[in-house]
Parts: structure tokens; sequence; C-alpha cells
């Protein structure tokens, strides 16, 4: 078991938090008042999904969580969790749907992401940042709404309602960011 | 990444914002001359900084055209400088300018350099500053318009009679710690150890005080009008008096609303004998963090020799005050040029 101090806890480390593994949403320096220094921090309990706020001494040790990241493909949803599996050992999981979270909307079949196990549980999913995919549905822009409206929905191919800029066309693949749900721009 | 310019040209409601930062400036600016106060200027380059063992200072070079040098530092604070100036006779002084504070991280509340209105009372304590709190933010309201203050969704009101609270109170209310089991470095331990805090052998008394006022306490202060945390423990006065009455107490408060702290108040210490040994302390313990190291600046021991009548003061951040009434998250909003833009590999 590996530690780190207070003063290195960061987004998106998991650490372990009275003995259960929690990851770092967000994290931020302190200094109250005059005093020492702190890391505030927004954690997740991993077990049972608690969002909550805790702030570290920068001296103290914090155990981090022996985290596997995995490749994984993403096969199907279930209709309450998504199925992926390990292409080497053909191996599949089930992942709850609140713990895919957003990201579920750009996911398509086939996808490669990383789920990241804890004492063999799925603790995290991590889909590619930018993902290309292709608008199946968005209206030709008007000539003349250009000053009022620079962008305007579009639906794609996973079935996900983003805003895109005027130009962009029925057909067209765009990238998108996953993290962030917004359109980054058109694929050649 | 864009830059905070490009941004304001395209964003007419941001750039508005800009000019709100101004009016409440101004306004801070004009409670003070209404009340009578002398506004000053005082050097951000100085050969001896203050001596807050947990700031980190900037240093450079000073240079003559001899080719001979010097150290010189950019303030954390103008503290230093205006007591002379109050030990020069004026009775009221305040000052708006920049401070900068190395090694804390460029944060959603810190800025490395940031803007800093400090003010001093001579024949006055830290309640006359507690009273100038509350008229400064309702004039700062009455200049942008605001007869209550909306920050992230919540609603304060700065108009009412604003909570005070002694950090004795606050720790018996929110975390059941007892006075005297405060006080006690191992009554501390055992409280904070039951609490499931961390507690190695370095673990020192200061550092689980503010941990546990930053998870416990601190998320209750200000949450729908402001409050002001009075009395600390005596070991953290920093540059105030101790309490008359209870000397294990110090007559120092910090305001905060919306979780957020705003501003350090003493009633100054101006006695040069503890305030020469507080500095030596200090000094001590800046060795022992690793910190820069300077020399005590015996001008301010002198200053203080020759005299200065009891003093209330006070430090608050500008920015921060102003990301409360701009209703923005993050200090970097309130800023032109935000350091997280000018160092986007930090």
């Amino acid at each position: 078991m590996s530690a780190v101090n207070g003063g290195n806890v960061k987004k998106g480390m998991f650490i372990l938090y009275n003995g259960v593994p929690h990851s770092v949403q967000w994290h931020e320096f302190v200094s109250p008042g005059k005093g020492s220094a702190f890391t505030r921090s927004r954690l997740r309990n991993l077990k049972t999904g608690t969002v909550f706020d805790y702030t570290f001494k920068t001296t103290e040790k914090v155990e981090v969580a022996d985290v596997e990241s995995v490749e994984m493909q993403y096969l199907y949803f279930d209709g309450t969790s998504y199925v992926f599996m390990n292409p080497r050992t053909y191996e599949q999981v089930e992942v709850d749907a609140a713990l895919v979270g957003d990201v579920s909307r750009f996911m398509k079949e086939e996808m490669i992401g990383y789920i990241q196990f804890f004492n063999g549980q799925p603790i995290g999913v991590f889909m590619p940042k930018k993902m290309t995919l292709q608008v199946t549905y968005t209206e030709d822009a008007v000539a003349g709404d250009r000053a009022n409206a620079p962008k305007k929905p579009a639906t794609l191919e996973t079935g996900a309602e983003i805003q895109v800029p005027l130009f962009v066309k029925t057909g067209d693949m765009v990238i998108v960011d996953t993290e962030d749900g917004v359109y980054v721009s058109r694929a050649n | 990444m864009t830059s905070t310019w490009q941004k304001l040209r395209l964003d007419p409601v941001a750039r508005e914002r800009m000019h709100q930062r101004d009016l409440l400036v101004r306004a801070i600016r004009q409670y003070f001359w209404s009340e009578d106060f002398l506004e000053v200027e005082t050097p951000q380059l100085v050969p001896l900084p203050s001596m807050e063992p947990n700031l980190e200072v900037f240093e450079t070079t000073l240079r003559n055209d001899q080719e001979q040098t010097a150290r010189a530092f950019l303030t954390s604070s103008p503290e230093f400088a205006i007591k002379k100036i109050l030990a020069a006779g004026y009775p009221r002084v305040f000052e708006v300018c920049k401070s900068y504070r190395n090694k804390e991280g460029l944060s959603t509340r810190h800025n490395p350099e940031f803007t800093i209105l400090e003010w001093y009372r001579t024949s006055a304590d830290y309640t006359a500053i507690m009273a100038d709190c509350e008229h400064l933010l309702r004039a700062m309201a009455r200049a942008t318009n605001k007869d209550t203050l909306a920050y992230q969704g919540k609603e304060y009101d700065i108009f009412a009679p604003w909570e005070r609270l002694t950090v004795a109170e606050a720790f018996a209310r929110y975390s059941q710690i007892d006075t005297e089991t405060l006080l006690s470095d191992t009554g501390l331990r055992s409280a904070a150890r039951a609490k499931g805090y961390a507690i190695e052998k370095h673990t020192t008394w200061e550092e689980l005080f503010h941990q546990i006022m930053l998870n416990e306490i601190e998320p209750h202060l200000g949450a729908s009008r402001p409050t002001i945390l009075m009395d600390y423990p005596a070991s953290l006065a920093s540059l105030s008096r101790k309490k008359p009455a209870d000397p294990r107490f110090a007559e120092r408060f910090e305001f905060y609303i919306a979780g957020l702290e705003l501003g350090n108040a003493f009633s100054e210490l101006v006695d040069a004998d503890e305030q020469l040994a507080r500095l030596q302390a200090d000094r001590q313990e800046k060795e022992q963090l690793g910190r820069t190291l300077y020399d005590i600046d015996t001008e301010l021991i002198a200053a203080l020799r020759a005299g200065i009548p009891p003093t209330g003061g006070i430090a608050v951040g500008v920015d921060r005050l102003c990301m409360l009434f701009l209703d923005v998250p993050h200090i970097a909003d309130t800023l032109f040029f935000p350091a997280i833009e000018l160092w986007p590999m930090l």
C-alpha cells in the first residue's frame, strides 16, 4: 500500500479514507488566516456514491487506493448496466449506469475505454476525452440567423444532442469533448 | 487558452463586471475618506518584509549603478509600514494596494498577487473595526445598487446585524469541543483522534485546530448573514493583543460570508517588547519550516517603542470581496490578468 502527503492529494486520484476507496473529484490549496497549509478536496465514496468535502493537513499520510486500470471494449446497454469486455481475456463486466455517468451519451458499441477496478470491483469508467461521432440530424442553417444564433442543436449517432456551429450538416463527422459534452471541431 | 481580454471582447456581461469592480473599489475609498482617513501609499518592494511563519515571500535583488546589491522583497501586507505611519502621529490610515504571497496554490480563492485593503484606527480596538466592516460592506452594496447579497444561488443579508461568534463558542457549537479541550494540546489531540483525524508524531495543535475549523466550522460561517469569528486562542494571536479579561484568548477576528474568509483583524499589539519576542519566535518557526529567512524589522520595534495608541486594524482581500459582490465562483473572474492565465503550466 502506498501513501502520499495530504499536500499531494489531487483531482483524479483514488485514496483510502477511513479504509474505504474514494475518488478525488476536486482539490484546492488553502492556508487559513496565517495558519499552516491544507488541501481542500471533494471526495466521492466509491461504495456508496456519497460526495462530500474534506480538508487534509498537507503533512498527513494519505493512503493511495490500489486501483487497476484495464482497457475494455463497450459492448451494449442491457437496460440497467453497461456491459464491457476485456478484448484480451474476453472477460465481461457489468458497470452500473450511475458509475458510467454522463459520458454514456457519447458511447457507441465497440468503443475502447478504461475501467478502473478496486478489489475486483469496477469503480470508475474513463472513455476517451475526444470522440469522433456522426451527426444524424441537424437543421440546415438559415442565412441571416448568424448574429442571433451562432450555434444550433445537432443529434449524434449515439442519441446525444449537442450545440454545433451553423456550418455543420447532417452526415458530418464531428469531434466531441466527452467530459464537457461540447463540440470541438469537424473531423476531416 | 483564451485570455481574459479576448473573452471580455465577446462577452458584454463579463465586461460590465469589471465596471462593477471599479465601483466597488471606489466605494471602499469613499467610505474611508468620509470617515476622515488618510490614504497612504507604502512601498511594495522592501528590505525587510513581515514575518508570518506560514507565508512565503517573493525575493529579488536590488542593484544600484555601482553594481552594489541588496536583498529586496515584495510585501505580503503593508502592515509594518502603516504602523510606522501611525507612530508618526496619524490617527486613521488606510491603503488599497497589491500584496504578494508565494508558494500558495493558484486556486479559485488564491492569486499570488492580490489586492489588499488595510485600515487602522487609533484610540480604538477590534470592535471599532467590526463596525467598520459592517458599514463598509453596506456602502459597497449601496454603490452597486444591492439591498441584499446574492452569491452563487444563495442570499446573504449584510444589512442585518452581523453574527458575532467567539472561536470557543464555534468549537462548542459545531464540533462539540469545550474550551478546556480546545486549549489543551493533549485534549485537542484526543478529541481529534476520536473524530477520525490523522494524528502523527509531527502533527501540531495548530494543524488540528485549523483542520477541525476547515472541516467542521467554516462551512457554517456566514451562512445567511456575515459572521464575525472572534477571540482566537492566544497562540494564534499573530499581531493582536491578548484579551485583558482572559489572556488565554487574543483580540483577533476574521469575518466570513458564504464560507469565504474575507478579512483578518486585530486589536493591534502595540507593546514593543512583546512584539519583538513574537517576531523572534516567528523567525525561528520560519527557519524550522524552511522558509526564506531575513532579519527582524527593528524600525517597527522602534516605532512601537516611540509609541502608538491602542489601535484596531484589519487586512481585507479585495478580490475576494469582489467575487462576492460580482457573484462569481473564481477569483480569476475579478481580474483582467489572473495568474492561472499568465502561468497556465502551474
